[in-house]
């Protein structure tokens, strides 16, 4: 299609001159760009502001090795260099976290930016005498999570992501959510003349479905397109109004409902996805997937596997590969890639073994084709911010590792015994082997106090895998 | 791939329904009990170090020994009583003058041997911690590590010096380490300052002795400088990591390194070393004696490092070894300082 074409090459124009800027800061400064990836509510925004928090105070990340050594001089938050993209909130949402009646961040609804500076001694002898003190400007991206799994749409054509989509809709637990939508289809012929006001009925009816996934207490990862149940500032923009068809028996006709569609999934395609993909993800050094397990074990089986296919598309996306110093100075590729289950302090600390495992199996699919094209990969078990402790209780004369926390929505602490993961996702095949029940905690009070940072989980290994490196 | 189900109830008899439970029950936070448990007795496995040649006839060497001893103890106190004894008969003051010495030194010997056998059980405490840090290193366990924790930080309980790096360590433990992170937190925050004090310790010994070597007249010198050099760097290591050897504890710390240090090979970095300072332009023209002094040099900093290894509660890993090269490059401008 010679519109996109053309629209892609001034894209690609833009990016250059902007990469010509970016290259020059690279060159003088250390710059290291940080993908945060999450499926929604994975807690992409509550780990950027303890990765932000925690690197400004510098006082609990024993593990990360600059630190550790004493060469950590200070960071600093410093103006990200894209302009036009908002800065990320970090000041609102430490204050929302640290307060008395402390609350988790909402939804995020639109991208935002972070850029922190750390200034640091390099470690070894030569480095020191050649830069002395040296800098790394670290950018970290926060974006809805349901964004990210627009992604995988580039490699679809619409025929194909009809097809996957409408047989999704049709399986448990989908099908009564659909309902409403697949009748309304099951009544127009894709091939019948296109109608303005059919295209936005069937768009609203599939958005609602959408909708309904998300609410479920399912915890349905697998929503496309993204920008459907979290617009951002395409409100009501015709590039909206599609939906999956069945695929007409002839693909004849121009003006026909689903050539309308079609036209509308392609212009989504490059307007919305490749642009949001060329301008935060496209440049990424380095990458750290967040995976909510233990919601998705909470959900059961049914979530866990689509949330596993949801990761597993969304990651095809990216480019990895050990990169050259020509890739680093261009950002071609992302040569580490860390993949966390979040939420650990969910469940007793002696569990954490487990936890990672169990997400290690999960991925073990991706993992092993991201290190086969030359990345470092890495599963941890970790939380950006520590809600509970690990307490032992005595049950009917058992001693039972427990979590004791705050639940959400209640004031007075509680101690839970969430069950014993298992450490191989295949052992949890079918409902009822081992019931589970996870419950979400308050953000512990007054959590920043004595000017330390967020308690966390493994924040500092997980820097140290990420940033380690560079800091060296 | 487990294609067999079952019951959830017949699937584990000890399977336990997630629940809450009762906050004010009988719940106990986990590191603060852990930490404050009963110190680790430190025992060490009995014959902790085989000997790889059967000892012949030890039992004789043992009956000689202790016979002796306790026939000599016997003798002593047998005269000093008598001594007290005639002392009395001679005068009242006299009498008590003596029976006051002779407790004095039988109260002075008890002291000294207790000291002796406290520093020796400390160095076995520490060999204790040692193969426990090595255990749960490997063990990946989680929840024993807290005792360990506990254990050194007791060894290091009383050292104002290291106030600063206990309270840092205390800090950054929490309840969501595992065993091989807490073990590793010990290392970070405490022992690697240690380490590097250490380490300075016994550059300066070993300097020392290189120097002396070089500008002592006589051979029998040397060998008195060496030893007492060498004696004196190994207390003062092991006092640093917590040792706190007595005489006896010195000497077999001592003893212990100098077969270390024998299978280590001194010889080779004997040789590497003549070569390399023999080697340079500038000490092909020196005097054997300074060639000797860096090569004694060399033996205290051999010996300064084994004694760190043997006394640190956790053993090096293969990052954190400290090496002879940066010694090795003092050593080797001592022969421009001497000359």
């Amino acid at each position: 299609m010679p519109p996109s074409l053309f629209r892609d090459l001034t894209n690609l124009g833009g990016q250059a001159f902007d990469r010509v800027g970016e290259l020059t800061d690279r060159v003088l400064d250390g710059n290291l760009r940080i993908g945060v990836t999450g499926l929604r509510r994975s807690g992409k925004t509550v780990f950027t502001t303890a990765l932000i928090d925690n690197l400004l105070h510098a006082d609990r990340l024993p593990f990360l090795d600059v630190v550790a050594t004493g060469r950590f001089i200070a960071a600093r938050m410093e103006p990200q260099p894209d302009q036009a993209v908002p800065r990320f909130d970090y000041e609102t949402q430490i204050a929302r976290l640290t307060a008395p009646d402390p609350v988790w961040p909402n939804n995020t609804k639109v991208t935002s930016q972070a850029r922190v500076a750390i200034r640091y001694m390099p470690g070894s002898l030569l480095k020191r005498r050649l830069r002395g003190v040296t800098r790394l400007n670290l950018d970290i991206i926060d974006y809805p999570g349901e964004w990210l799994l627009d992604l995988p749409l580039l490699d679809r054509t619409y025929a194909e992501w009809s097809r996957e989509t409408l047989e999704l809709s049709k399986r448990h637990p989908r099908d009564a959510l659909a309902a409403e939508w697949l009748a309304y289809l099951s009544n127009r012929d894709p091939s019948g003349p296109a109608e303005e006001a059919v295209a936005r009925r069937a768009a609203e009816l599939y958005t609602n479905y959408l909708l309904a996934c998300r609410a479920s207490d399912q915890l349905l990862s697998l929503i496309q397109p993204g920008r459907f149940v979290e617009p951002g500032e395409l409100i009501g923009a015709p590039v909206l109004a599609f939906c999956p068809l069945p695929e007409p028996a002839t693909r004849a006709g121009r003006h026909t409902l689903w050539s309308m569609m079609e036209e509308r999934f392609e212009g989504y395609k490059t307007n919305v996805v490749r642009r949001f993909f060329a301008e935060h993800f496209a440049r990424l050094d380095r990458q750290i997937v967040l995976v909510d397990v233990l919601g998705a074990l909470n959900a059961g089986p049914a979530a866990l596997a689509d949330m596993q296919t949801s990761l597993s598309a969304t990651l095809e996306s990216f480019h990895h590969g050990r990169s050259s110093w020509l890739d680093r100075l261009l950002g071609g590729r992302i040569d580490r890639v860390l993949f966390a289950a979040t939420k650990a302090d969910h469940i007793p600390s002696n569990q954490h073994g487990n936890l990672r495992r169990l997400l290690d199996g999960l991925v073990a699919e991706r993992r092993n084709a991201i290190r086969f094209e030359g990345a470092a990969v890495e599963t941890m078990a970790l939380a950006a911010l520590k809600c509970t402790e690990t307490v032992m209780a005595e049950h009917q004369g058992r001693q039972l590792s427990c979590v004791r926390g705050i639940p959400l929505g209640r004031t007075e602490p509680t101690v839970l015994y969430p069950g014993e993961i298992p450490d191989d996702h295949r052992l949890l095949d079918r409902d009822g082997i081992r019931k589970l029940n996870f419950l979400d905690f308050r953000p512990p009070t007054l959590a920043g106090r004595h000017g330390r940072g967020l308690p966390n989980i493994r924040l500092d290994q997980a820097l140290e895998f990420l940033i380690g490196d560079f800091l060296s | 791939m487990t294609g067999r189900t079952r019951e959830p109830g017949s699937r584990d008899p000890d399977y336990i329904q997630p629940m809450e439970l009762d906050p004010r029950g009988n719940v106990i936070v986990v590191p603060d009990e852990r930490a404050s448990g009963p110190l680790p007795s430190g025992e060490p496995v009995e014959g902790e170090t085989p000997d790889p040649v059967p000892a012949p006839r030890r039992w004789a060497v043992r009956l000689l020994v202790g016979s002796a001893a306790v026939l000599v103890a016997l003798a002593v106190g047998y005269d000093t009583v008598d001594l007290v004894r005639r002392a009395f008969e001679t005068s009242m003051v006299l009498g008590i003058g003596a029976a006051a010495l002779a407790a004095g030194t039988v109260v002075g010997a008890f002291g000294l041997l207790a000291g002796e056998l406290r520093s020796l059980r400390r160095l076995r405490q520490i060999d204790g911690l040692r193969a426990d840090a090595e255990h749960l290193r490997t063990a990946g366990t989680h929840g024993e590590a807290e005792r360990y924790a506990g254990a050194v930080a007791s060894l290091y309980r009383d050292r104002s010096d290291l106030a600063v790096q206990l309270t840092s360590l205390k800090d950054h433990l929490s309840d969501a380490h595992d065993d091989r992170e807490v073990v590793r937190m010990v290392d970070l925050q405490l022992l690697q300052d240690i380490d590097r004090r250490a380490y300075q310790l016994v550059l300066r010994a070993s300097r020392d002795t290189a120097i002396a070597t070089a500008l002592s007249p006589a051979a029998l010198l040397d060998v008195a400088i060496v030893l007492w050099r060498n004696l004196k760097l190994v207390r003062e290591v092991a006092s640093l990591y917590g040792a706190r050897p007595g005489y006896v504890g010195g000497l077999k710390l001592l003893r212990r390194m100098l077969g270390n240090i024998a299978i280590a090979g001194v010889a080779e970095s004997g040789n590497h070393l003549v070569a390399e300072a023999l080697g340079s332009t500038l000490a092909a023209s020196l005097s054997a004696r300074v060639g000797q002094g860096v090569i004694n040099g060399l033996l205290t900093a051999r010996v300064g490092l084994t004694a760190m290894h043997l006394c640190r509660p956790l053993a090096y890993d293969e990052t954190n070894r400290p090496s002879l090269k940066r010694i090795r490059r003092e050593l080797l401008s001592v022969p421009k300082q001497v000359l």
